[in-house]
């Protein structure tokens, strides 16, 4: 039982971080980015690449990622979603067909082979009988940190507030003085910084290789989808949700089951309540 | 949209000219053909449903799926001959094709793309999870039965499959349904407007796609001879479809057509120069800038270039 619970929480935390990202450009240009588990992608192998075959500190390794990743999100809105105008279907479909092409280029860098990333922090915790890596509980807390950062960011900072402007009226924020283009830019390397994090994160908790894009994007998805557009807390609530539906999926059914209810939940929240359980126009 | 007899010799003259191509080309081109006629089909489908009406759908595989699982099941595990399997997967993928109709009912555009998704990995992760024994698991099912054996038989085979479905959804998107279809892809509210029904519009939409997409799954299967979950349900085979319809030309029946074909043979093309995956970088790498450069496809850039030809000529005559 307490095994449960703290694997869910230690899971559910890294799932809000990887959503968080996705939720962010949602919100903003009401646009899916299908390329979104690319990000998680390159993160992962930018700082295997830079701790690992370079064998730099962690610390460069971990700026670097975010560095890249902020960098693909400022290319990808200003080379593709810009000159798209906002057309959501042509966003989506350029978004899929750039994220096969990602990751073909990590094919062509990094060849096919999975990879082990070495644990961030190496060492487990014994706690009433249930065994935590130091390795997830550190993502758990660096995306709690994160994800109250960010809060606070949206909340307090002038950014921030111009963000939640585009997000409800990107015309009323045009009117009153908000660059909605520049925001929109701001939001995709946010975006693009959070999803590489959340890629080291990930990649240290399963493995780095080039499909691993798949999971965290319908992981994404589905805390956007069940969360409702846009709000950070029903990201967290969300999140929390899901991880702990596939920890006790996996330890308590079947270990093959874990992504069916995801599935399942994804498309009964949608057919019952399009709206999204936590739907609020707002950031 | 009448239909016009340079319509019908286009068609003759394409049809003779695929009949006649064994004659000139090798097995292994006759091959590359084949895979490229099975993915017209799919595209075709796909290019039925979201090409016309605007509903998105990312888990085409799921409908192909459905229909190639069944016939495979069907005929490797009960020995049911192929001439009763192949139209009981159809059927199959059609009552798969109403499931996937119902979020249809409530939502559109982005979420409808995603939902279809959902669809899409959960029939992954269920057929490796449910009852094994049958499906293969995830190691899928092999030495299922074939409906005939070389390449030429079964570029035959694969051709005339593909050209009935195509001439057959050009006469149906020809009539007034596909144009009602093609009207609720541009404002489905104003076509209700209009005192037509839109869900009986959009469930026959669907159907007409699921059936085109379980043909096409089953025969692809009899034809493959194996089958395995990851390269079915797979976002890269979606990607292929999309692709290959948007590419030649959504909402048109020639373009999917192009599209796979054009798709089809630069990749076999590229295989000299890089084997494996990475194909797909210059793959998607074209697709996208041609996507950018004109979403609507091949087939519109070659009407523009067309019309470009005939304006400069009209100007050099008068």
């Amino acid at each position: 039982m307490s095994q449960i619970i703290i694997q869910g929480l230690l899971l559910s935390g890294l799932y809000a971080l990887i959503a968080v990202g996705f939720t962010l450009i949602f919100s903003i240009g009401r646009v899916l980015n299908l390329a979104y588990g690319a990000y998680l992608m390159i993160g992962g192998y930018v700082y295997y690449h830079v701790t690992q075959v370079l064998d730099m500190p962690q610390l460069v390794g971990i700026l670097l990622a975010v560095v890249f990743g902020c960098g693909v999100g400022v290319l990808k809105y200003t080379l593709l979603v810009k000159p798209l105008k906002g057309d959501h279907v042509a966003v989506e479909i350029s978004t899929l067909i750039l994220a096969v092409v990602i990751q073909a280029g990590i094919v062509l860098v990094f060849n096919d082979s999975s990879k082990i990333l070495h644990p961030i922090v190496p060492g487990v915790w014994r706690v009433g009988g249930a065994t935590v890596t130091f390795n997830i509980l550190t993502a758990a807390l660096a995306s709690w940190a994160i994800l109250i950062g960010l809060y606070l960011f949206v909340r307090n900072t002038h950014i921030g507030r111009a963000m939640q402007a585009v997000s409800m009226d990107t015309k009323g924020a045009a009117i009153s003085g908000v660059d909605p283009d520049r925001i929109n830019l701001i939001t995709w390397g946010i975006s693009g910084g959070l999803g590489a994090i959340a890629g080291v994160f990930f990649a240290s908790y399963t493995q780095l290789n080039p499909s691993m894009w798949v999971a965290p994007l319908i992981i994404a998805v589905a805390v956007v989808i069940v969360g409702g557009i846009g709000s950070i807390i029903g990201t967290l609530i969300v999140a929390h949700i899901i991880g702990f539906m596939e920890i006790i999926s996996t330890t308590l059914i079947a270990a093959e089951l874990r992504g069916v209810f995801t599935m399942l939940l994804i498309i009964g929240v949608l057919v019952m309540r399009p709206r999204g359980l936590f739907g609020r126009e707002e950031l | 949209m009448g239909i016009r007899w340079q319509h019908l010799a286009a068609w003759a003259v394409f049809i003779i000219f695929m009949l006649a191509l064994p004659e000139f080309v090798s097995k292994g081109t006759l091959r590359t053909i084949i895979f490229a006629n099975f993915l017209a089909i799919f595209a075709i489908s796909w290019d039925v449903l979201s090409g016309r009406t605007g509903y998105i759908s990312f888990g085409h595989p799921f409908l192909i799926g459905i229909g190639a699982y069944t016939s495979a099941i069907l005929s490797y595990r009960f020995g049911f001959p192929i001439a009763l399997s192949i139209p009981l997967a159809v059927v199959a993928a059609m009552i798969g094709g109403t499931l996937f109709f119902l979020p249809a009912l409530r939502i559109r555009g982005s979420y409808f793309a995603l939902v279809t998704l959902a669809f899409m990995e959960l029939m992954y992760q269920l057929v490796q999870v449910i009852r094994p024994d049958i499906t293969g698991g995830t190691r899928g099912i092999s030495g299922v039965e074939t409906i005939t054996r070389g390449a030429v038989n079964n570029f035959y085979l694969s051709f005339c499959l593909m050209a009935l479905v195509a001439f057959s959804m050009w006469l149906l998107m020809k009539s007034r349904l596909g144009t009602a279809l093609s009207a609720i892809g541009m404002n489905e509210e104003s076509v209700r407007g209009s005192g037509l029904d839109t869900t009986k519009l959009k469930l026959a939409a669907f159907m007409i796609a699921a059936f085109v997409a379980g043909l096409g799954g089953a025969f692809y299967v009899h034809y493959l001879g194996s089958i395995a979950p990851r390269a079915l349900f797979d976002i890269n085979f979606l990607f292929t479809i999309i692709v290959a319809a948007l590419i030649g030309g959504a909402s048109t029946i020639i373009g999917p057509m192009i599209g796979a074909f054009f798709l089809t043979f630069l990749l076999e093309y590229l295989r000299p120069v890089l084997p494996g995956a990475e194909r797909y970088f210059i793959y998607g790498g074209i697709a996208l800038i041609l996507y950018m450069y004109q979403p609507k496809g091949i087939y519109e850039v070659a009407k523009q270039g067309w019309g470009r030809i005939q304006a400069a000529r009209a100007g050099a005559g008068s």
